[in-house]
C-alpha cells in the first residue's frame, strides 16, 4: 500500500522511509513513542500530507492523483477530532454520507449508531455530546460508507473503559461482517494486543519491528507489547544510536 | 526583601498593566497583518473619502449624479461582497470548528467544494443584495432595476470576481493560517476605494488609478455609472472587464493550486487537527 514514504519538516525527519501493507480484513497497529511517525504516516496515507519520496496505492488508485477515488474505500477518525459545530449528529453524519456517496444514507447512519448503540443521539448537537459519546459518532462517520481500510488514529484516548470495550467490540463486528481492514494508532497497549492481529512498530520515523504482538513481544524478550514500548521508548531516549541500528537491521531483514 | 510586589488592593499595578500592554506588541510583532489596523485602514479611508471628495468638487454636475453613484455603487457591491465573503468564510467555517481534516479526507474534489459554498453562497447574496436594493428604493425611490437589462453582464463580472477574490483569500489562509483571517473582510475594503465603487477612477489620486486599471471591478462600476447616465451599456468597457476576469481566474486558480500544494507539502493540516 505504501512504499518508502519519506517526510521532512524543516529539520527534521518524520518519516523515514517507511513501507507499510494492510489486507483486506486485516487489523493492523501502529505503533511507537511519540514523535515517532505516526500520525505524519496516516496523514500521508490520507492525502493530506505529501511525502517527499514514496508511493500510496489503495485499492488501485494511486495517490496524490486518484486521491478522491481511493478516499471513497477509506473511512478516518480520530480521538481529537471535533464534531463539525452547529449540527446534529444525524446532520453531520448525513453530509459525510452524501460526500462518501452513501445512497441509502438514513438505513446507513441507523445502523451505525446501533452497532455502537448510540441511536439515542442521533438529534443531539454536536457540541452537547462527551469525549466519548463523539468518538463512537467520528468512528460511526468513518464507516457509513463500508470503506475497505479503517484508519483510526487515538480513537480510544480519554474514553472510559467500558466505553472502549463497545469501540472494538463494534470494530471487531464491522471487520468480520464487512470485510474491512484497519489501521489503528493507540497508546494503549493492551487495546491494540486485543484488537489486531499484527502490529507495526514505529521508532523515529522508521519501522523496527512488523509482526503478530505476541511475535513481537517475544522478539523483545517481553511479556507485551508495552513492555517492548517501554524498552523501545528508553532505547530511543538513552542510546539513539542503538534504536538506529535495530532500525537499519529490520531494513535488511524485511 | 519580598519576591513578588506587594499587591496593595486600592492601587493599579504598573507592572501588571506592562505585562499585558507587552503581551499584545509580542502577538502583533509575529501577526504583521494586525498592523493593517494601523497602516491599510486609515490609508483605505483616506482615499476613499477623499476621492468621494475630489469627484464632487472636481465636477459641477456631480452633485445630480453623485445619488444614483453612491446609491447604485452601494447596490451592485453587495454582489461582489456578498460573494465573496460567503465563499471565504464558508471555508473558514471548516478552520473554525476544525472540521478541515474532516473534509479533506473525504471524496470530495476542491473544486466541488467551492462550488458546494458558492452555491449556498448565491442564496445569501440575494437575500443580501436584495435586501440592500430594497432598502433604497423604500428609503430613498432609488430603484436599481431602472438599470435594465445591462445589470445582468455588470453582475456576472462582479459575481465572478467576488468569488475569485474569495479563492485568493482561501490561498493566503491555507498558506499562512489563522493570522490570514482577516483578509476575508479586509481585503474588500482595499477593492472598493481602487475599483471606483461610487465615483469615476479620475477622481483617484494619479499615483494610485494604475492599480485601479488592472481590476475588472474598475470596469463593471464605469460601464454601472453609463447606464445611470442614460448613455446605455458600454461593451467596449465590459469586455474589458471580461478580458481581465479572464485573466485574473487564470491567477486566481494557479495561486489555490500552488497554496494547496504547499498546504500538503508543509503538513499545515496539522494546524487544524
Amino acid at each position: 500500500m505504501a512504499r518508502g514514504l519519506v517526510k521532512d519538516y524543516k529539520r527534521t525527519r518524520a518519516v523515514d522511509g517507511i513501507d507499510i501493507d494492510v489486507l483486506k480484513g486485516e487489523r493492523v497497529g501502529l505503533l511507537g513513542p511519540n514523535g515517532a511517525g505516526k500520525t505524519t504516516t496516516l496523514m500521508m496515507l490520507l492525502g493530506a500530507i505529501s511525502p517527499e519520496q514514496g508511493s500510496i496505492e489503495i485499492c488501485g488508485h494511486r495517490l496524490p492523483g486518484g486521491r478522491s477515488e481511493a478516499m471513497q474505500r477509506v473511512g478516518f477518525s480520530a480521538g481529537y477530532m471535533p464534531l463539525a459545530e452547529r449540527l446534529k449528529v444525524s446532520e453531520f453524519l448525513r453530509m459525510y454520507g452524501e460526500l462518501y456517496g452513501v445512497v441509502d444514507v438514513e438505513a446507513r447512519i441507523e445502523t451505525g449508531l446501533e452497532r455502537f448503540r448510540i441511536l439515542q443521539l442521533s438529534e443531539a448537537m454536536g457540541t452537547q455530546l462527551s469525549s466519548g459519546q463523539r468518538t463512537l459518532v467520528g468512528i460511526v462517520k468513518a464507516t457509513l460508507h463500508r470503506p475497505r481500510l479503517l484508519v483510526l488514529d487515538e480513537p480510544t484516548a480519554s474514553l472510559d473503559p467500558d466505553v472502549a470495550l463497545r469501540v472494538r467490540t463494534g470494530l471487531r463486528d464491522l471487520c468480520q461482517s464487512e470485510g474491512t481492514a484497519l489501521l489503528i494508532t493507540s497508546h494503549n497497549m493492551v487495546e491494540i494486543e486485543r484488537l489486531c492481529e499484527r502490529v507495526i512498530f514505529l521508532s523515529r520515523g522508521r519501522v523496527i519491528a512488523n509482526d503478530a504482538p505476541r511475535a513481537i513481544a517475544s522478539q523483545f524478550e517481553s511479556d507485551d507489547l508495552e513492555g517492548v514500548f517501554l524498552h523501545l521508548a528508553q532505547i530511543g531516549a538513552d542510546q539513539p544510536e542503538r534504536a538506529e541500528r535495530r532500525a537499519q537491521e529490520t531494513d535488511h531483514s524485511a | 526583601m519580598n519576591a513578588v510586589q506587594e499587591n496593595n488592593p486600592r492601587k493599579l499595578s504598573w507592572m501588571r498593566i506592562r505585562s499585558i500592554a507587552r503581551r499584545h506588541y509580542y502577538v502583533m510583532l509575529r501577526s504583521p497583518h494586525r498592523l493593517f489596523d494601523v497602516t491599510i485602514w486609515p490609508l483605505v479611508d483616506v482615499v476613499l473619502f477623499g476621492s468621494i471628495g475630489a469627484f464632487i468638487a472636481g465636477n459641477e454636475s456631480a452633485g445630480a449624479q453623485a445619488f444614483g453613484y453612491l446609491l447604485g455603487g452601494v447596490v451592485l457591491w453587495h454582489i461582489i461582497y456578498q460573494a465573496q465573503i460567503a465563499v471565504s468564510t464558508g471555508f473558514l467555517e471548516e478552520t473554525w470548528s476544525r472540521n478541515l481534516l474532516n473534509i479533506m479526507i473525504t471524496p470530495v474534489k476542491e473544486w466541488e467544494y467551492v462550488a458546494g459554498t458558492a452555491l449556498f453562497g448565491l442564496v445569501k447574496l440575494i437575500l443580501g443584495t436584495g435586501l440592500v436594493a430594497v432598502t433604497a428604493l423604500l428609503l430613498f425611490s432609488f430603484d436599481v432595476t431602472e438599470l435594465g437589462l445591462g445589470l445582468i453582464p455588470i453582475g456576472a463580472i462582479l459575481l465572478t470576481v467576488g468569488w475569485l477574490i474569495a479563492l485568493f483569500v482561501i490561498g493566503f489562509v491555507l498558506r499562512f493560517g489563522s493570522g490570514a483571517e482577516a483578509l476575508a473582510w479586509g481585503i474588500m475594503f482595499v477593492v472598493m476605494p481602487l475599483s471606483g465603487v461610487f465615483y469615476p477612477v479620475d477622481a483617484l489620486p494619479d499615483v494610485i488609478r494604475p492599480l485601479a486599471l488592472v481590476l475588472p471591478t474598475t470596469y463593471a462600476f464605469d460601464a454601472m455609472r453609463t447606464l445611470l447616465d442614460g448613455e446605455g451599456l458600454d461593451w467596449g468597457t465590459i469586455g474589458i472587464a471580461t478580458a481581465s476576469t479572464l485573466v485574473l481566474t487564470v491567477a486566481a486558480l494557479m495561486f489555490l493550486v500552488k497554496m494547496l500544494r504547499t498546504f500538503r507539502a508543509r503538513g499545515f493540516i496539522s494546524r487544524y487537527s
